[in-house]
């Protein structure tokens, strides 16, 4: 079965890059990227089966990610995580049929099982 | 906490006049001081939580965590200096050094001193990363131990920047990425071609000048490479040059300067660089110049040995220069040594040491044959092995955990330490592969027991013969290595390999020390393996501990381990190491014992230092006054003391300041025992300390020492001021009790209101530390967390940290509780000593929980 994979965006590199190693180790493909803009661009180029996004971005955010993704591709689960979390970012972000919403810090493990489900093998 | 007590005391004081803030104010500044430090410690353990590898954070996240650490400390030093009349000015500074540091870790700013180049003695704990991990290491031994370490000077890291900027190589840097071996080579010669701003040439002058008036026109030094994560988390072991025999002369020692530096760019060191996530390019590297000693013998300690035996330590030696022993050029003497009661030398082996390492003074170093005479000789007589290992235990007990240190002895016999880094173990885990036997029956044996294992492990690949160095470029992927000799190079090979057995080699070299950090199984000194072993052939190869292991033709499933995890462990991820690092500002505990010189405003280093000595010399501030000045106050309570001394019939023994109600009123005297403590949760603790079978009182293997330690005292009460030092203090009152015990190196703080109103109740406990291995200790930690989780509390647990709380139960519940606290107080007193497996943890937990206090498995 071919992998998984996952598109994780933030602005900063420390929370990709550990998301992409613990993803890996699970035999996810993972790529990173720091800003919404050179995601979008490759999302055009690849559907992956996963997107997780930071909120807040300079340039294209993370609610500007979710509704491209969602025009794209209405069947990719996106998962948001920010470090502002936000009760009425949070309801905007469900009224545009995001998956799951997690303050920073996230636990992996909690992340992981959310990326299961959004795959629906839980 | 008690917001009805202050009121009380409040209506109580009000008026006196007394000179400085009177017993109600100094009482109320202790409570506020506690708040911040419970506060502080809560946001500590939260934050260690979260960089421990298992959430995503970001730096926002740790600005934020750190902030609120930051809040709550100040809140806490704001109310000590209240409290103390500002007797500890230095603490503010101190704070302010921890936060710059931290700050300039956040903004990954440059230096802070921005000074080229230090002498050790100037070397303070701040200094740190400007000078790398093994120059600070090394200073330490000397300026804070107090051990012989030759003379020495730093070249700091903001001198490396000024040498870069200087010679255009920063921006080069900074673009360098994964750069191909061209581009390496290229670097290399900027490096080796490029010059000196005068400022460094200057500074670099002094310090020379000064090391020739000290060592003679013929003084050498050895330049070497102190990166800064070097001897960290990570050795990077004989990944960087060191050039040996350098004359005390500008030119010389720039021109060995630069051939350091490059060697950041040469095949192993980036290859090692790489594997740990570091960008090329962003490594620091500060370096050392450090006196050469006129060696006749050196060699290197392991003070836990080989395996995972912290029982005894492993010293290696051999004639000449220590580069022959940890470049694994020649077969060592090895000496082992028994820890226990007294330091025994156990067992020696006198190695061939055919070749030795010599210094021809100014004109460098040879490796020569070692004259036949010398070789069947012992480098060491039994007492020198004794002395250099009482060396290295004072260097294994002030780190706290086992030591790779170096050392070489001159012709008079003085023993200098080269360096010392924390020896890299892998955690003892069970034996899940060793009884299988029968699972390689079939399998033909290769080799069997006649070596030393550097790492356990089981592995199966290709057997690659290595004849020659250059040939480590073809190794294919999944190889085992087979090689005459060991050699640092073979690190470039590394994330290619399965394993490593050599036909000569010691378990002490630079190769042995990657090996293990990067879980390499690893056998040398087989005597035959490249002869036995042929290239390309199918092996596996069972390591375990000394020298059992075994090599297998063909490959045995069966005994195959899950794949090696490969590097992939987001703790070797660059940016979460500078992140986690952080937390060594804020979490390690410098100062354990208070009755000890160390415990000094000076020493404190980092937050946690800081709330320990807050803690500690409040409480004595609280007692001088209650016993010296409190007389207002002992008028009120009907011309009683304040302050008395509660003897028990077990080995602890308490101050106490009596809030009011806190004795009973029958107590007059300065002496009380329990039957006349007053205080309703002071009471409910003590019972459950004194409760038939809960005080061990045999021996528990730990050194006598630790046992006398382990012994708690009481001061004399007329001593006041220095003598109060390090004892046990309970200021309680009616339903209040703030108690600090220290057993040995461990502490417990209780902090319990208990009335008829359960809303006001609480219990708050903290727990920290201890003396026995980092293991045994987080399975006391294990234990108690079970304990308390039963009796509902909130807990929080780091390493050897505990906090718990608990709140809004009634009397008789908070009562029954404290009980059962005062047992697990009492319980676990020594009971670090004993936890010797993870499952020995639930036991004894089931056990205590059911009121069983036996502590056999």
């Amino acid at each position: 079965m071919a992998k998984h994979s996952i598109m994780v965006i933030d602005d900063e590199k420390i929370v990709g890059d550990m998301a992409k190693l613990s993803f890996e180790q699970d035999g996810y493909e993972v790529e990173t990227f720091l800003n919404g803009e050179s995601a979008l661009a490759r999302l055009v180029e690849k559907p992956f089966d996963v997107v997780i996004t930071d909120l807040k971005m300079k340039g294209v955010d993370g609610l500007e990610v979710l509704r491209t993704v969602k025009k794209l591709y209405p069947g990719i689960k996106v998962i948001m995580i920010t470090a502002f979390a936000n009760l009425d970012v949070a309801i905007e972000a469900l009224r545009d049929d995001v998956h799951d919403f997690f303050p920073k810090p996230v636990k992996i493990k909690e992340l992981k099982a959310s990326v299961k489900r959004a795959l629906g093998e839980e | 906490m008690t917001g009805s007590l202050f009121q009380r005391f409040k209506g109580i004081v009000r008026g006196r006049q007394n000179r400085g803030p009177d017993l109600t104010t100094r009482f109320k500044a202790f409570q506020a001081m506690l708040d911040g430090n419970n506060r502080t410690l809560e946001a500590m353990t939260e934050m260690g939580e979260k960089l421990g590898g298992d959430y995503l954070f970001d730096v926002n996240y740790i600005r934020s965590a750190y902030a609120r650490i930051l809040a709550a400390i100040s809140d806490s030093l704001d109310n000590f200096t209240q409290l103390t009349d500002n007797h500890y000015p230095q603490l503010v500074e101190i704070l302010g050094r921890i936060d710059s540091l931290v700050q300039r870790m956040l903004t990954s700013d440059g230096s802070i001193s921005n000074r080229l180049v230090v002498f050790y003695p100037e070397i303070t704990w701040d200094l740190a990363e400007e000078v790398g991990g093994k120059n600070y290491h090394l200073a330490e031994l000397a300026n804070t131990l107090q051990l012989r370490v030759p003379e020495a000077f730093a070249i700091t890291t903001a001198a490396f920047t000024t040498f870069l900027r200087h010679n255009d190589l920063e921006k080069r840097l900074a673009g360098l990425g994964k750069a191909d071996s061209t581009t390496l080579t290229q670097l290399r010669n900027a490096i080796l071609s490029g010059g000196f701003p005068e400022d460094f040439t200057t500074a670099l002058n002094t310090a020379l000048e000064k090391m020739r008036s000290r060592l003679g026109k013929n003084g050498t030094l050895s330049v070497r490479s102190s990166a800064e994560e070097e001897d960290g988390d990570f050795s990077f072991a004989g990944q960087f040059e060191t050039v040996l025999n350098v004359p005390c002369t500008s030119k010389a020692v720039q021109a060995a300067y630069k051939e350091v530096v490059a060697s950041l760019f040469q095949a192993g060191a980036t290859s090692y660089q790489q594997q740990l996530g570091y960008d090329l390019g962003k490594l620091k590297m500060a370096v050392g110049c450090v006196a050469m000693v006129e060696a006749k013998a050196s060699g290197v300690i392991y003070t836990a040995a080989a395996g995972k035996d912290r029982s005894h330590m492993a010293i290696s030696a051999a004639w000449g220069l220590g580069k022959g022993v940890v470049d694994g050029l020649t077969d060592a003497d090895l000496y082992t040594v028994s820890k226990g009661e007294k330091l025994q030398l156990v067992d020696h082996r006198i190695g061939g040491k055919a070749r030795m390492v010599v210094n021809l003074g100014t004109s460098g170093i040879e490796t020569q044959e070692t004259p036949t005479e010398l070789r069947p000789l012992a480098c060491l007589s039994e007492t020198e092995v004794l002395k250099l290992a009482r060396l290295a235990l004072a260097i294994e007990e002030y780190y706290r955990n086992p030591q790779d240190i170096e050392w070489a002895m001159d012709n008079n016999g003085r023993f200098f330490l080269l360096q010392a880094r924390a020896l890299q173990m892998d955690e003892p885990e069970n034996e899940e592969t060793s009884q299988n036997q029968e699972a390689a029956a079939g399998y033909p044996v290769l080799l069997r027991d006649q070596g030393v294992v550097v790492q356990r492990g089981a592995t199966a690949g290709k057997v690659f013969i290595l004849h020659h160095i250059d040939e480590l470029e073809k190794i294919p992927k999944g190889s085992i290595l087979v090689a005459s000799h060991d050699s640092p190079h073979f690190v470039q090979a590394i994330p290619l390999l399965h394993a490593i057995i050599t036909d000569v080699g010691v378990p002490t070299s630079h190769m042995a020390s990657i090996c293990r950090e990067f879980n390499i199984p690893t056998v040398v000194n087989t005597g035959q393996a490249t002869t036995v072993l042929t290239h390309g052939q199918d092996i596996t190869l069972q390591a375990r501990e000394g020298s059992e292991f075994v090599v297998y033709a063909g490959i045995v499933q069966n005994l195959l381990r899950e794949e090696r995890q490969g590097a992939a462990k987001i703790r070797e991820l660059y940016e979460f190491r500078q992140q986690k690092y952080i937390m060594r500002h804020i979490a390690p505990l410098h100062l354990v014992n208070p009755l000890e010189q160390e415990f000094s405003e000076e020493k404190c280093r980092t937050v946690h230092d800081l709330i320990r000595f807050m803690h500690e010399k409040a409480m004595q501030a609280l007692v001088a006054y209650a016993g010296t000045q409190g007389r207002g106050l002992t008028r009120f309570f009907g011309g009683k003391s304040a302050l008395h001394r509660l003897t028990l019939p077990i080995p602890v023994q308490l101050l106490l300041i009596d809030l009011g109600g806190g004795l009973q009123d029958t107590a007059s005297k300065k002496e009380v025992d329990f039957t006349q403590v007053g205080s309703a949760p002071l009471r409910a603790v003590l019972a459950g300390m004194l409760f038939p079978g809960i005080w061990q009182k045999e021996g528990v293997a730990l050194q006598g020492r630790d046992l006398l330690s382990g012994m708690t005292r009481a001061a004399d009460l007329t001593g006041g001021g220095d003598g109060l030092a390090g004892y046990n203090v309970a200021l309680a009152s009616r339903e209040y009790v703030n108690m600090s015990l220290r057993f040995g190196y461990h502490f417990n703080m209780l902090d319990s209101y208990c009335s008829d109103k359960p809303r006001n109740n609480h219990i708050y406990f903290r727990f920290v530390g201890g003396a026995a291995a980092i293991t045994n200790r987080s399975r006391r930690i294990a234990l108690m967390t079970q304990v308390l989780a039963e009796h509902g509390f909130a807990l929080k647990a780091k390493g050897d940290l505990l906090v718990g709380r608990l709140s809004g139960l009634s009397r008789q519940e908070i009562e029954g509780i404290l009980e059962q606290m005062g047992r697990l107080i009492g319980y676990t007193r020594q009971l670090d000593a004993r936890l010797d497996s993870d499952e020995m943890v639930s036991i004894l937990a089931h056990r205590f929980l059911e009121g069983n206090y036996r502590l056999d498995p």
